[in-house]
């Protein structure tokens, strides 16, 4: 296990660097640059600051340059702001991972508890009621979920301020992002535990007079768990993803807003940073759904 | 059972939703609340501007945020005039015209310490210098730049500052006024930036020293700002309000939402199909402003290839006239914006105490285009060598085939309007391609002439017509048009332009720098290259028990001297 983790790494290291080098070429080569403004300063001021971020030198000095500069920890300041990097996607990373966190937890165990009801219900009506849900759960995108949440919650019945300059409240943003990862799950642990629960090792435990609880959670919940956390992968990247627009739409100041402005203003510092940030986690999170397969099921083995 | 229940549900979801998009009456109550706290004021400008640092900053709605943070020699009053404000008094002009000498009252800065005339020169010269590398920093091009490349601006005393321009400059004081001219503390400045390249850095979290009527105290990076009262602001007796919450947000539902919920007292943006909800309301608040929206054409494009200069000026003549700029107002704009009849905007100054646009500056009948132009326009293009088939249903049909790209950036209202033109183009068989690009690629291909046809904006800095004319000086940047930049055959000769701008430039004759003006505006408007479309206003919805905040033709808005009951 200690060398698959070790091969793991390695080859996490490959593909960071690969997506590092293949964004920052991709990004010279969009059109468009960190400096262009409807109403354009003057060539000398381009030039300065051409200059002052290495942007007169060609792409592959730059990236070497760039590399170079994060290796010794440096990752430099955006061009939009002049902010540093680093301090920056903390604070932001702080606030997303507030916020995708919980939505990953919620939608864990209320996905795991309604996917456990159906199955144990199944063809009566919890069954049919959470059935019925997780496919609305399913159908509806997260922007326009978080836009309904917010007219229904801000606008109809004022229990939630749209905006507040202190406490903003994130209960509407993480219902927003968990209910597609909640509802998936649901139907995920519905599948594979109707599955389990047919199995012979659940025949044997009942006929051995196991108790009903303990068959639930001691043999069908936890080979039921396999496909879920097969999905812990996806999710993360759905909630990232999801989570530009519900920023957006909360004015929350996560990773997700400044990766799409990145792009649009060609921040290019930015870019590199948010990408390869992303790609760092979802790296970390495949290692960490792979070894947790081990633990779950040690018929597994990653040779 | 099962259906039952099942139908039950679906019932109870559509009524969710109907109760989530009605438009019953307890939505207008909604609409009506406000926040009761009298004395803070919630507003919302735009998303984070890029820096706060007023010489760095480039946008609008960062300048709103320095004006409101940061004071300097003059200011603007309710009315939009300018108004000494840290200038004790009028300037002493000399003769020439061409030195300033200001008094300076007594101030403090933010954090108690005594704000000299010292201030201002260090600011202004870190403004302007190259290292600084401010978007702005043309605007000290008018004053003398000394050998050493520092500018010709002089603190004899604490109270007293001297300024020596190149030339007689009637929109000095708008400059004195405007953002990047305003003081910045040296100390914090310089020491934030110690190796210089980071020269925005002391404004980068909330807590820095400002002269303003507010400091910002709180900062949520793209959430919110908390500013607060600046007790050491030279006139705090007359501030009011004691904190200024900013919504950090471009998100139009989302900022509407905040308006409608009453988490927002201000909103500078209201998305563009609730216009008409919301115009006849008096939070609905339209001012004027000094910019132009138009739409241009590259002079060298392949449109034209074959054609002479005055063929080619017929054909951008004959569609200027097809483009009806009624409709676009009233359906698109829905603003009341002025169909606009030539490139400087109504209201502007000219330089010599009187204003621009006077009843005899037009160089159409801007309310007449449109369809009931479609003879004139027939008649332009034959004369530009097309023939021309009346198809007896008002429409015509045109030989050699004329297909024209149109660029637009994406966005509703720019994409409404190139459709709005590509029918109007349609009555005499022009047809017309609309590209859509995104903000950054369209400034690009804008900017290196990669379009046919294109839509264009500008708002002015200051109250003077070279801020619209220089534009199309051949060595601009922002001579999209590409005014003698490589000129083709077809393309208008644009050196007697470039020496125009020169005259306006460096007149000391403000009579001659105004005709030389005109005759720029004549000699641009005769290319028809540029086709104004209407002069910009600006459009703001305000809550009821708000009263105080006023906004200049340039868009800045000043909310210091508010008031919330």
């Amino acid at each position: 296990m200690g060398e698959y983790i070790l091969k793991r790494i390695a080859l996490a290291v490959v593909s960071v660097a690969a997506i590092s080098a293949i964004t920052f070429f991709a990004m010279n080569l969009i059109p468009g640059g960190p400096f262009n403004k409807e109403k354009a300063a003057s060539p000398a001021v381009q030039r300065v600051l051409e200059e002052r971020y290495n942007l007169d030198k060609p792409v592959p000095q730059q990236y070497v340059i760039y590399m170079n500069n994060l290796l010794h920890g440096d990752w430099g300041v955006s061009l939009k702001t002049g902010r540093d990097i680093w301090t920056d996607i903390s604070t932001k990373f702080k606030v997303s991972a507030r916020l995708g966190g919980l939505a990953a937890i919620f939608a864990i165990i209320f996905g795991l508890i309604l996917g456990s009801i159906a199955a144990l219900t199944r063809n009566r009506w919890p069954d049919r009621l959470i059935v019925f849900l997780t496919t609305l759960g399913t159908a509806m995108p997260s922007f326009v979920l978080a836009t309904l949440l917010l007219l229904v919650f801000c606008m109809k019945l004022g229990w939630v301020p749209v905006w507040s300059s202190q406490n903003q409240s994130i209960l509407l943003p993480v219902i927003a992002l968990m209910v597609y990862p909640m509802a998936y799950i649901t139907r995920l642990t519905k599948t594979s535990m109707l599955d389990a629960l047919g199995q012979d090792y659940v025949r044997t435990a009942r006929a051995k007079g196991v108790s009903g609880v303990h068959v639930i959670f001691r043999h069908a919940l936890r080979n039921a768990l396999i496909p879920v956390v097969t999905y812990v992968g996806p999710m993360v990247a759905y909630i990232l993803t999801g989570s530009m627009v519900v920023e957006s739409i909360f004015t929350i100041g996560g990773l997700g807003s400044a990766f799409v402005t990145s792009i649009t203003s060609r921040d290019y510092t930015m870019i590199m940073a948010t990408t390869m940030f992303l790609a760092i986690l979802m790296v970390v999170a495949n290692l960490l759904t792979d070894i947790a397969y081990k633990i779950i099921d040690p018929r597994i083995t990653f040779d | 059972m099962k259906r039952k229940l099942v139908s039950a549900l679906l019932i109870a979801c559509m009524a969710v939703g109907l109760v989530a998009c009605g438009n019953d009456k307890k939505d207008d109550a909604a609409n009506n609340a406000t926040s009761s706290d009298t004395s803070v004021l919630s507003i919302n400008l735009a998303s984070e501007p890029d820096y706060l640092d007023p010489a760095l900053n480039s946008s609008v709605d960062g300048g709103c945020l320095a004006v409101n943070s940061f004071v300097g020699l003059y200011t603007y009053d309710k009315n939009g005039d300018l108004v000494p404000a840290l200038a004790d008094g009028e300037p002493e002009v000399s003769e020439d015209e061409c030195t300033y000498t200001f008094k300076v009252k007594d101030s403090k800065w933010s954090n108690g310490e005594a704000l000299t005339a010292n201030d201002f020169v260090y600011s202004w010269n870190r403004a302007a210098a190259d290292e600084t590398a401010a978007d702005y920093s043309y605007m000290f091009d008018i004053i003398v730049h000394n050998d050493d490349g520092t500018l010709a601006v002089e603190a004899p005393d604490d109270n007293t500052i001297v300024v020596t321009l190149t030339n007689p400059c009637p929109y000095f004081l708008d400059l004195v006024a405007f953002p990047t001219y305003l003081p910045v503390y040296q100390k914090d400045v310089e020491a934030a930036n110690p190796n210089g390249d980071t020269p925005g850095a002391w404004a980068q979290e909330a807590g820095f020293v400002c002269n303003g009527a507010y400091t910002l105290k709180e900062w949520s990076h793209e959430e919110s700002m908390v500013y607060v009262k600046n007790d050491n602001f030279y006139d705090a007796d007359n501030v009011k309000i004691e904190e200024l919450h900013f919504m950090l947000s471009a998100d139009d539902t989302a900022i509407y939402a905040a308006y409608q919920d009453g988490s927002l007292d201000f909103a500078d943006t209201v998305p563009n199909d609730e216009i008409k909800n919301v115009q006849d309301s008096d939070e609905f608040h339209i001012m004027d402003q000094l910019g132009t929206y138009y739409v241009g054409f590259n002079v060298n494009s392949k449109i034209f290839e074959g054609k002479t200069v005055e063929q080619a000026a017929k054909m951008r003549q004959a569609i200027s006239m097809l483009i009806d700029r009624n409709y676009i107002v009233e359906n698109i704009g829905q603003t009341g914006q002025v169909p606009a009849d030539s490139f400087v905007p109504a209201g502007m100054a000219d330089g010599n105490g009187g204003i621009y646009k006077t009843a005899d500056v037009s160089y159409y009948d801007a309310e007449a285009t449109g369809a009931d132009m479609v003879e004139d326009a027939v008649k332009l293009l034959e004369e530009a060598g097309y023939t021309m088939e009346d198809k007896g249903d008002g429409t015509y049909s045109i030989s050699p085939a004329l297909s024209i790209e149109y660029l637009v950036n994406d966005g509703t209202g720019h994409t409404d309007i190139a459709e709005a033109i590509q029918q109007d183009l349609a009555l005499v068989g022009i047809e017309l391609t609309i590209q859509t690009e995104e903000w950054n690629v369209f400034l690009d291909d804008r900017k290196n002439g990669n379009y046919d046809f294109c839509r264009e904006g500008w708002v002015a800095d200051y109250n003077d017509p070279i801020n619209m004319l220089d534009l199309f000086e051949s060595s601009s940047g922002n001579n999209d048009m590409q005014f003698g930049v490589n000129p083709e055959s077809w393309a208008p000769q644009w050196d007697e332009y470039d020496q125009l701008i020169q005259t306006i430039r460096t007149s000391t004759d403000m009579e001659a720098r105004l005709e030389a003006c005109h005759k720029a505006e004549d000699m641009l408007m005769d290319t028809w290259a540029v086709i104004p479309i209407y002069f910009y206003n600006d459009i703001y919805l305000q809550k009821p028990n708000v009263d105080g905040i006023y906004s200049t033709v340039f868009g800045m808005k000043y909310f210091m001297y508010a008031t919330k009951n």
